[in-house]
């Protein structure tokens, strides 16, 4: 389908140069453009313009973008601004344009901002899963790389990852990636770029999932910033239908950024025989400072033999939580997935630990069967 | 000229890797208590602040704990004397002691790395040994650390390649910390638990060979944990207890002494008066 644009720009020269970006992108042809907004909405419907790139830059960006959508009803719109924010995003996504895209833009820029929105619905439609975990080795990576596949399968929608386990992030070494560029080019980056500019330091690894890859070296962690972070977790949000992030163990700085932007977090722990159980109590004893801790805070346990419902139960009572998924011990597969860069659901799609993971899939798409827990 | 009575700086031990779950809370739990059944003087430190599994491992219930040794500092200043914020832990005749990672959370997350330092070096005056366990990661409080050890045992375990990669990750690191080639040991934990990597593959990676290797005894480690007794100090012989003795010979630099005859008598009370009476 051909993008048939109407360019709304204040700026005359502005409006020059993104005439010749527009003109020089394959599948765009521009139908109109205007500097005056009362011209483009009063005269660019004679052309029949199916997408409209319009600047919304010290504007009330609410109020046109309902006006354009009165004229325009059919056609997709992008603002256009010179610098992206979190907030202003949201709400114009909210008043009902596709998305946002800084000026001056690139062809390529633009293509990916049409394509990337297409996919993906708005920002308020992402959910941001935060996996923390009180310890190291808990099993999460194994865990967010499975579901993110999982979830891409199942709903077709975009599915993204952020390895904000800064120092020892494994999620590239899971995925086999050897990434160009990191959290730490994000981060540095984060300033000058929008959502769309974002995208290209993800790494795509399946056609639905994408991984922003942790730092190569522990001593880059201090490069990424918890401004930047959540920053980079609020874009992150209009790119993804789903957004699974791997935070450093224990409470810091990063992992609790993490888990207040996130709609679910949730809570990992390995099963080891030891006092896991206990690390996991003292740290739901931290999120109860949610008012909506219930909804927010879901318990996992890794590595749980055997991994039934009765298992499951016994966890939850001596947790007095309930707890949300088991995923079987099985380290022969799991290991010969991380070791050659495989998941451990696509070598093993009949597995226990596959079909855990599936469940648990189902559960965040709403698909599963909600269970629901007597107050004990 | 007069006698100056100098001030002796005991040795500090601290266990460091950056792979989790390696067995850093065992191997010093086990050091502590061998060093202490060699009548030394020692301290046992958690900087796990958060999740710290030393006082599980001892099955301790500390009163007190760096939390109250950070506030003591606050107040007090140079009038607070860490020691009197120990627990002691004591098995068969042999006694140490342990400097508890804070009880809450929050207070865990307040700590001070300038302040948790400042009281490894007030141990250091008091005790011949201070065993430190830490977290694995290169966080302002464990350079410090590493900057102040005598001795850091980067332990490893080699079961797959994410394991292995932050291993050589932060082999490199140590490497470039430029810390004296004899102070950084690398210690494999688990050597013969059950993978599909070679050791040798291993340590070329790395780059230097082991400098101790412990056998893998899951269920020897996992019983002494329930039971809150470390292996050095069980009647029972294992494997795994036997080399962790070997590592604290070869640390001491000395061939570990059979004392039979140490065993059966009291010894905490003599070394202790000297420090608290």
């Amino acid at each position: 389908m051909i993008n048939r644009v109407l360019l709304v720009e204040r700026d005359r020269l502005m409006l020059e140069k993104l005439t010749q970006v527009v003109q020089g992108t394959r599948g765009f042809e521009l139908v109109a453009r205007y500097q005056s907004i009362s011209d483009a909405l009063g005269q660019g419907a004679i052309f029949n313009p199916n997408l409209i790139l319009l600047d919304i830059e010290k504007q009330n960006s609410v109020a046109l973008i309902a006006d354009f959508l009165k004229v325009y009803p059919k056609a997709s719109i992008l603002c256009m601004g010179e610098k992206w924010q979190a907030e202003s995003a949201s709400h114009i996504v909210k008043a009902g344009a596709r998305g946002y895209i800084i000026k001056p833009f690139t062809g390529v820029e633009l293509q990916e901002a049409v394509d990337t929105f297409a996919k993906m619905g708005s920002e308020s439609g992402c959910e941001t899963l935060v996996f923390f975990s009180p310890k190291g080795k808990s099993g999460k990576t194994t865990l967010i790389a499975n579901l993110a596949v999982a979830l891409a399968r199942k709903t077709h929608e975009q599915v993204g990852i952020i390895d904000a386990d800064l120092q020892f992030g494994d999620m590239a070494v899971f995925f086999n990636l050897a990434p160009k560029s990191t959290i730490v080019e994000a981060a540095r980056d984060a300033k000058f770029l929008s959502p769309i500019t974002l995208h290209s330091y993800y790494m795509p690894v399946t056609q639905n999932v994408s991984v922003l890859c942790g730092t190569e070296t522990p001593n880059l962690s201090d490069k990424v910033s918890i401004r930047r972070l959540e920053n980079i977790i609020s874009m992150s949000r209009s790119l993804f239908r789903y957004l699974l992030i791997d935070v450093p163990p224990g409470f810091n700085p990063t992992s609790i950024a993490a888990a207040e932007k996130s709609n679910t977090t949730f809570l990992v722990s390995m099963i080891n025989d030891a006092y896991e159980i206990d690390h996991t109590k003292r740290a739901l004893e931290i999120f109860k400072d949610w008012e909506d801790y219930n909804e927010r805070v879901k318990a996992i346990f890794t590595r749980v033999e055997p991994c039934n419902s009765q298992s499951q139960q016994n966890l939850a009572n001596k947790l007095g939580y309930p707890v949300t998924a088991i995923i079987p011990n099985e380290y022969g597969i799991v290991s010969d997935a991380a070791d050659n860069g495989k998941m451990a659901s696509d070598i093993r799609p009949d597995s226990p630990l596959a079909r855990s993971v599936d469940r648990l899939a189902d559960e965040i798409t709403g698909r599963g069967h909600r269970i629901r827990w007597e107050k004990s | 000229m007069p006698d100056i009575e100098k001030e002796i700086h005991g040795a500090v031990f601290t266990f460091f890797s950056t792979a989790s779950a390696v067995g850093k809370t065992l191997l010093s739990c086990n050091m502590a208590s061998e060093l202490a059944r060699q009548r030394k003087r020692v301290c046992l430190v958690d900087f796990d602040l958060q999740f710290g599994d030393v006082c599980n491992y001892l099955q301790l219930l500390p009163q007190r704990t760096l939390a109250d040794v950070q506030q003591a500092m606050l107040m007090q200043g140079e009038a607070c004397h860490v020691e009197e914020y120990l627990t002691p832990y004591e098995y068969g005749g042999v006694v140490f002691y342990v400097l508890a990672a804070p009880k809450k959370l929050e207070e865990a997350y307040n700590i001070q790395s300038d302040y948790a330092i400042r009281a490894i070096r007030q141990l250091q005056t008091k005790f011949d040994y201070v065993i430190v366990d830490t977290t694995s990661m290169f966080s302002v409080l464990n350079l410090a650390l590493l900057d102040l050890s005598t001795i850091v045992t980067f332990l490893g375990i080699v079961d797959f390649i994410p394991t292995i990669k932050n291993m050589k990750i932060g082999s490199d690191t140590l490497n470039d910390l430029n810390y004296d080639k004899h102070k950084i040991r690398m210690v494999l934990n688990r050597s013969n638990a059950k993978t599909r990597i070679g050791i040798d593959d291993v340590e070329k990676l790395l780059g230097e060979p082991f400098y101790h290797i412990l056998p893998n005894d899951f269920r020897a480690a996992s019983q002494s944990i329930k039971e809150g007794i470390p292996l050095v100090l069980k009647t029972e012989r294992t494997d795994l207890g036997e080399a962790l003795r070997d590592l604290v010979a070869r640390y001491t630099n000395q061939g570990y002494e059979e004392s039979d005859e140490g065993m059966d008598e009291y010894v905490g009370e003599s070394w202790l008066s000297r420090i608290f009476g």
